[in-house]
């Protein structure tokens, strides 16, 4: 059509082959963009409109059966081999893709083994010692050692819980699992992942502004709660008692901003822009993790088309910056008020 | 946790549980705690069970090797509506857990738990199976230092009365009623708004986040009306330990 177009246009200005030229461009548009039927079906409709249209006698079907065949078969080989073509690119740069992926899981498989080696045979290893111990020298322990035997048993069975939540987690994320939205107060959210902290945050202060008016967003709370719970794990881990932990949300058009930042040491320096890859850790004092939280995080917003970056403050500390798409236009919620629904 | 054992005189408990190592560590537990135990591994043999011992409450796996677990809680709704039934869950799993609680289970306890958990979600469940009420004669629900007036339909927070409206004070009313036990959304919005919304749970959202303004200090760092991602909310009362 649009070829057609173009070509009665310029007709009296150039040659017919010149033009005929225009209709191969035409059928070579839909050979590489739209595949073969549409390539062959563009040749014939191309062909006859050309041949109706462009050739004098003007608007006539009488025309000279020869050069249309031909013209016509010419077309149709245009459209045959340029489609054949791109599947066969089509085909390797697939194969090109699956092996990609191919190499990725198996990278992924790799570092998850050593990951798990490590960090589930760290905790389990002390659960075993401990509990071996109490087995076989709990006559000769006093009371304050089996007490301290029995709480880093806790504490590593705990460690270790968190360990194969993460990994869990993020095999969950990468398999493409669902993601369920809905419409949430942001303040509910945050709210639920942070009652989990009560006693882990260990005093360390917590102010959480959120206009009372913030939009709805949606998302999956179940996954973006992770996203919070992660975030302020993290803070709990790398941050000293008593360090105080700030978020914030705002709207600008259509996006929701939080911003979750403490006043601790911040990322170690350069390493900002790898935290969110999986298995990578920054400086670890010692603390244990398989370095998936932040890649979690990330998985979890991509998920929601959103973004998320990591930056150390100026004056220390670090800073998480999470933008949000609301998600589409929230629901109404007039029919809230009381009148219609008493 | 002994004190409060011995105000619930030996409670018998029917565990339905496959993993051997489970029931071990909690037959030993709550024999400690002073309940009465019977154990069973699979469906079939859990409602055998439920019918010969007629047991005061059931704690119940989800993932049993007969069958879903959720069919003890079907078969033992059919025939009794208050016997309190607590699941065992892996978290990640909101789907299963809101079929169980919907289909009539109490309450649930993510695994791994910690024993203080367990010990407190059971100590609810078994007092809301001999349904005690906890508002004084005056119809005031104390929650920390909030006093909610069921008869005036108000809250009382940091020395100020706000009056409830009708579906905030519904919403209320329900919570209160499973006091430190989980309601799921759909329980909630058929409380307040009917059968017929059961799908618009937006709307119960900010219900709730209206209330946690009226209850709670911090809305965004609720004491009280806490929420459980995917499935609904629970009141706190503090209580329960």
């Amino acid at each position: 059509m649009l070829c057609t177009l173009v070509a009665v246009a310029l007709r009296s200005k150039i040659e017919l082959t010149s033009l005929a030229m225009i209709y191969i461009f035409g059928v070579l548009v839909a050979s590489v963009r739209y595949g073969r039927t549409a390539a062959v079906l563009n040749a014939v409709l191309g062909v006859t409109a050309f041949f109706y249209f462009c050739v004098p006698v003007h608007d006539s079907f009488v025309m000279e059966d020869s050069s249309y065949l031909m013209t016509l078969s010419a077309m149709l080989a245009v459209a045959l081999v340029i489609t054949g073509l791109v599947d066969r690119v089509r085909a390797q740069s697939n194969k090109v893709r699956d092996a990609e992926l191919r190499i990725t899981s198996e990278s992924m498989k790799n570092s998850l083994l050593s990951a798990v080696s490590h960090d589930i045979k760290t905790p389990l290893a002390a659960i075993y010692g401990a509990a071996t111990s109490l087995l076989e020298e709990e006559d000769r322990l006093d009371r304050a050692q089996v007490r301290g035997l029995i709480g880093g048993i806790a504490a590593e069975a705990e460690r270790l819980n968190r360990v194969v939540t993460n990994i869990l987690e993020m095999t969950r994320l990468e398999s493409g699992m669902e993601v369920r939205k809905d419409w949430y107060p942001l303040e509910e959210i945050v709210g639920a992942a942070l009652s989990r902290f009560e006693s882990a945050l260990n005093g360390r202060p917590v102010t959480v502004h959120i206009p009372s008016d913030l939009s709805l967003v949606c998302v999956d709370d179940v996954l973006l709660e992770q996203v919070f719970v992660n975030l302020v794990d993290n803070f709990v881990k790398y941050t000293d008692a008593g360090t105080p932990l700030r978020i914030d949300a705002s709207r600008t058009g259509e996006t929701i901003s939080i911003i979750v930042q403490d006043k601790g040491q911040g990322f170690p320096s350069g390493s900002e822009d790898r935290l969110f890859e999986k298995f990578f850790r920054g400086q670890t004092g010692g603390i244990r993790g398989a370095g998936l939280g932040l890649a979690i995080c990330r998985a979890i917003v991509n998920a929601h088309h959103g973004t998320i970056k990591a930056r150390t403050m100026p004056e220390g500390g670090a800073l998480l910056s999470i933008e949000l798409p609301i998600g589409g236009s929230p629901p109404d919620l007039t029919e809230l008020t009381e009148g219609s629904t008493a | 946790m002994t004190s409060q054992a011995t105000t619930e005189p030996r409670a018998e408990i029917l565990l339905i549980e496959d993993d051997a190592e489970i029931r071990r560590v909690l037959r030993t537990t709550l024999g400690a705690e002073c309940y009465r135990m019977r154990e069973a591994a699979s469906v079939a043999e859990g409602l055998q069970q439920v019918h010969a011992r007629q047991p005061d409450l059931i704690v119940l796996d989800l993932g049993l090797p007969d069958a879903d677990g959720i069919e003890v809680i079907h078969a033992v709704r059919r025939w009794n509506r208050n016997l309190p039934i607590l699941v065992l869950s892996v978290r990640a799993h909101e789907r299963d857990k809101i079929l169980a609680l919907d289909a009539g289970a109490d309450d649930f306890v993510n695994k791994p738990f910690a024993v203080g958990e367990l010990l407190a979600r059971l100590r609810v469940a078994i007092r809301r199976g001999t349904s005690v009420h906890r508002e004084n004669a005056e119809g005031i629900f104390h929650l920390g230092d909030v006093a909610i007036d069921l008869s005036k339909r108000c809250v009382i927070a940091n020395g100020q009365e706000t009056h409830l409206t009708r579906i905030e004070f519904k919403l209320l009313q329900a919570l209160i009623r499973h006091a430190d036990q989980v309601v799921t959304h759909g329980q909630l919005l058929n409380e307040a708004w009917g059968p017929n919304h059961t799908e618009q749970t937006h709307y119960l959202r900010v219900y709730m986040v209206q209330l946690r303004r009226k209850l709670e200090t911090d809305p965004a760092r609720p004491r009280y009306l806490r929420t459980e991602p995917g499935i609904g909310y629970r009141l706190v009362t503090g209580q329960s330990d």
